[in-house]
């Protein structure tokens, strides 16, 4: 079986973020980088897989620029088997249509069994890579799985939708899954695994020999939401402060009237 | 007359008596050397641990410790009671070997005899007296052990042995004397100068000479096999700590104190890290198993223990012997149990109360590497996401890094990166740094170095937790990644003395940090602000303030720093009144052992017992040095539901509010 996951190098959204100069991404100071949350459950799901069906192979991809290579060795410390670097110094420029046009140009020759994607990125928060994928390979698509299981070329899975309902959907191999939060719990490496993660296979290919679609969309700004307005506390005594939330209420709202 | 006695009386000094006699002795040596010989391999099967260097020291914590007794001692009455017969019995054995050296060496070949005259006098009382105490003593702690036991004291078949072998030993040593006495010393001057003998002498009196004749025999000869059966028992019952106790005094931990071994991550031969079988802990580790009398002083101060946690360290201790001596196949982890492990907070109260020099801190973090490093496992989630924060962060809390040194733009005080020309490095700490609590403390640290004319400087965002937490909870590799990167920045910056608010930063930046190449001088900021006090540069009003005050694990036991925080409070005009548990006995906050990061999910919580203890001595304040003490009783006070009474602050707060 082969198995591909593909993950995104993203910042913790811990960060203070900033918007960059030309006004239309973040800028890169002093943010601490780590692997894009739903992409932790696609490398710990496709590595479950792998640890049951034993004969697999589990290749981790990622694009970005030689930094991206800290967060595929964590997907490796997990257990994935290679890495396939696609280099690129500007892949936060590139709009899903393109960053799923390069993942597929990579996949068309390579017979995978199942793709798995984390269901959006945490910063672009897009949600189309993954079923782009499998429409540009041809493959059907689960997005949004928060249970996963497989048996004998089936997969069944679980789809989150609104209000707590889950769709069962049941599909056969090769299918592309889209993982959402809560779908298992991501391992912690172990030693043993971070060294030998290490000495394993990590291909960079220039991206140039993947991309091969032409964008379609392009951002135009981003910024930061505009301050509507802030809380306000009221201190003092309390038949006062009744008072004055009454005050407040018949001036600013409809509530009472 | 003559002040002696004749040696043998009675019992002949012919072939008759000396032939037996010396051939059980031999017997007993021999089997009690044997039995102890045939432990060796068992403590061998742990790894190799070189604890016989600098021979001198060793020693001398040796005679400190076992002929002085002093940690037996540390706790009065069980310890007196023990001490007292110590003494008592090694007189006897000192006394006896006299004997032997008389009779059967310095007599027999060169007609020497010294036990006569004024020394023969004080033989015979000294050994007499020590006889008596040695039954009063022996007496007190069967009565302790038996009627009156205290909770958890284990009482075995062993005790039973020990208690009737000792008993009938010292018994039938006065009847031997006092039938002896009754006989040859009734009416004579010398007959004083063995009180207690003489008291069995009037006793026995009534008996008749023949009678105490064949008594005397025949109880001399009993005595001598109960001798020769406590020598064999030696090895096969708790009496081999007579040995392995001393012994392990001698293999003590030199220090620097409680400082974990340095995993070599580096090495790519090694295929597990920590351990999970007898074979992956040290010999050191087994024949502590072996030193253990189960006396439980480390029991009765594990705050996990005493708040209904599954840990005890004597039973930890006990455990690993157990798999040791009889099973040594089996899984460590296995037979301890998880919850055990992950309840200790490495507050190291077992090991320093331990009378028999046992290392309990290290066996626990030695195991719980191989839950993390192998198994990727923690005590909960909530571990594990403070870990993953603290790989991308370089703090558990998760805040961007880039932040860490906003709390001190409004102070004046710069990273290193932009000045470093400064007296000293603040190595400000994780919460120091975050936590909205404890960034009040920081700041009162720094404003009290400017007041005295230290320039100070921070590593600001390029600081990174120092990763004790982390360590102590088994995650080797994450400690030795942040280390690394601190080293680095620390010495690119010619740093020349660094100055800590939180112990568990001091700890390790002055012990851990030097296996890693850091050679920089670590103060804590308690030692570094007294000095500024007593050199005159930092003036202090003093105002009064009532106040308790909290040792805190890594501060107090782990450097034995007690007083230098005292005399900052006194100082400030602290009127102190010290809870019961203080200084070495000082109970733990709750957070240390890289506890902070996890949540206590069984039994009492431990912080809040510690501020009830607070809250008894009647202080409105509580004083500590560090910030997980400070954020545990922070939290404390409300649970135990005296917030309004008691307030948590750190010494330096108290100070900063008084700068002159």
């Amino acid at each position: 079986m082969k198995i591909l996951v593909c993950i995104k190098q993203v910042p913790d959204m811990e960060s203070k973020f900033k918007v960059d100069a030309g006004g239309t991404w973040y800028a890169k100071t002093d943010l601490a980088w780590r692997m894009n949350e739903y992409d932790e459950y696609a490398v710990e799901q496709s590595v479950q897989l792998k640890e049951q069906v034993k004969d697999a192979d589990l290749t981790v991809l990622c694009i970005g620029s030689d930094q991206v290579k800290e967060t595929m060795k964590k997907a490796l410390a997990m257990g994935c088997d290679r890495g396939a670097h696609i280099a690129d110094d500007n892949a936060s420029g590139k709009e899903p249509f393109e960053i799923a046009g390069i993942i597929a140009e990579y996949a068309k020759d390579k017979n995978f069994d199942l793709i798995f994607t984390g269901m959006q990125s945490q910063d672009r928060g897009s949600a189309q890579v993954g079923v782009l994928v499998a429409e540009m390979l041809g493959l059907p698509s689960v997005s949004t799985v928060v249970h996963f299981a497989y048996e004998g070329g089936t997969v069944e899975a679980k789809r989150e939708l609104e209000g707590g309902i889950k769709a069962c959907v049941k599909v056969q191999a090769p299918v592309v899954i889209t993982c959402q939060l809560g779908m298992n719990t991501p391992r912690y490496p172990t030693l043993p695994n971070i060294m030998k993660a290490k000495k394993k296979e990590l291909l960079s290919i220039p991206v140039q020999e993947l991309l091969k679609v032409d964008s379609r969309q392009e951002t135009a700004r981003i910024y930061f939401p505009e301050k509507k307005g802030g809380g306000l506390v009221l201190e003092g005594d309390i038949a006062e402060m009744a008072d004055k939330l009454i005050q407040i209420l018949k001036e600013k709202t409809a509530v009472l009237a | 007359m003559e002040f002696t006695r004749e040696i043998y009386w009675n019992v002949g000094h012919g072939a008759l008596t000396l032939v037996p006699m010396y051939l059980l002795a031999a017997i007993a040596i021999g089997l009690l050397v044997r039995g102890a010989l045939q432990r060796i391999p068992l403590y061998k099967q742990g790894l190799p641990l070189n604890r016989t260097d600098q021979v001198g020291r060793r020693i001398a914590i040796m005679i400190e410790n076992v002929l002085l007794q002093k940690k037996v001692t540390r706790v009065m009455w069980p310890g007196l009671l023990h001490g007292l017969f110590f003494w008592g019995f090694g007189l006897l054995v000192i006394g006896t070997t006299l004997i032997v050296i008389q009779a059967d060496f310095t007599d027999l070949l060169f007609n020497v005899k010294f036990l006569k005259g004024t020394f023969y006098k004080l033989f015979s009382i000294v050994l007499d007296v020590a006889g008596l105490v040695c039954i009063i003593m022996l007496g007190g702690l069967l009565v302790r052990r038996y009627f009156f036991a205290p909770e958890g004291l284990e009482t075995k078949r062993d005790d039973a042995i020990m208690h009737g072998l000792m008993f009938t030993i010292l018994i039938t040593g006065f009847i031997i004397e006092g039938s002896r006495m009754a006989v040859t010393e009734m009416g004579t001057p010398l007959a004083i100068w063995s009180p207690v003998g003489l008291v069995v002498a009037k006793i026995l009196g009534g008996i008749g000479e023949s009678g105490l004749l064949l008594l005397h025999k025949l109880t001399w000869w009993f005595h001598l096999l109960l001798v020769m059966g406590f020598f064999i028992l030696i090895p096969l019952t708790k009496f081999r700590h007579i040995l392995t106790t001393s012994s392990n005094y001698f293999f003590s931990d030199l220090g620097p104190k409680g400082k974990l071994i340095n995993l070599d991550l580096e090495n790519e031969e090694s295929e597990t890290f920590g351990a999970t079988s007898i074979k992956e802990m040290t010999w050191k580790d087994i024949f502590d198993a072996d030193a253990c009398t189960l006396c439980k002083r480390c029991q009765d101060r594990c705050p996990a223990f005493v708040t209904g946690k599954p840990l005890s360290p004597m039973k930890v201790v006990n455990q690993l012997g157990e798999v040791a001596f009889n099973n040594p196949e089996a899984n460590l982890i296995d037979v301890i149990g998880k919850d055990v492990l992950w309840s200790c907070t490495t507050c190291r109260a077992c090991q320093e109360i331990c009378p028999a020099a046992i290392e309990h801190v290290g066996k626990i973090v030695e195991l719980r590497r191989s839950m993390v490093l192998m198994e990727g496992e923690f005590p909960g989630e909530e571990v594990m996401t403070a870990m993953e924060a603290t790989e991308v962060n370089g703090n558990p809390l998760g805040i961007g890094y880039a932040e860490r040194g906003d709390w001190a733009q409004s102070l004046g005080i710069k990273p290193l990166a932009e000045d470093a020309e400064v007296d000293v490095l603040f190595f400000v700490g994780c919460y120091g740094s975050f936590d909205k609590r404890n960034i009040a403390v920081a700041k009162s640290f720094v404003k009290l170095c400017q007041a005295a004319g230290v320039k100070v400087g921070i590593l600001g965002k390029e600081e990174k937790c120092c990763g004790e937490p982390m360590r102590k909870m088994g995650n080797e590799y994450l400690y030795q990644s942040l280390a690394v990167e601190n080293i680095e920045q620390i010495k690119a910056y010619g740093v020349k003395k660094i100055v800590t608010t939180c112990p568990h930063c001091y700890n390790t930046l002055a012990k851990d940090y030097h296996d890693l190449g850091l050679d920089v001088a670590v103060e804590s900021y308690t030692v570094f602000l007294l000095q500024l006090i007593a050199d005159g540069k930092l003036k202090i009003d003093a105002a009064d303030l009532s106040c308790t005050y909290h040792d805190s694990c890594y501060l107090g036991r782990h450097n034995d720093i007690y007083e230098a925080p005292r005399k900052l409070i006194a100082a400030a005009g602290g009127h102190l009144v010290e809870m019961e548990k203080n200084r070495a006995e000082a109970f733990c906050c709750s957070a240390g052992g890289g506890r902070i990061l996890a949540e206590e999910k069984i039994g009492e919580r431990i912080n809040i017992v510690r501020v009830k203890m607070a809250a008894d001595t009647g202080a409105s304040t509580l004083l500590s040095n560090c910030p997980f003490c400070l954020t545990m009783f922070e939290d404390g006070v409300k649970g135990a539901g005296v917030e309004e009474t008691l307030r948590p602050k750190d010494i330096a707060e108290i100070l900063a509010e008084r700068i002159h």
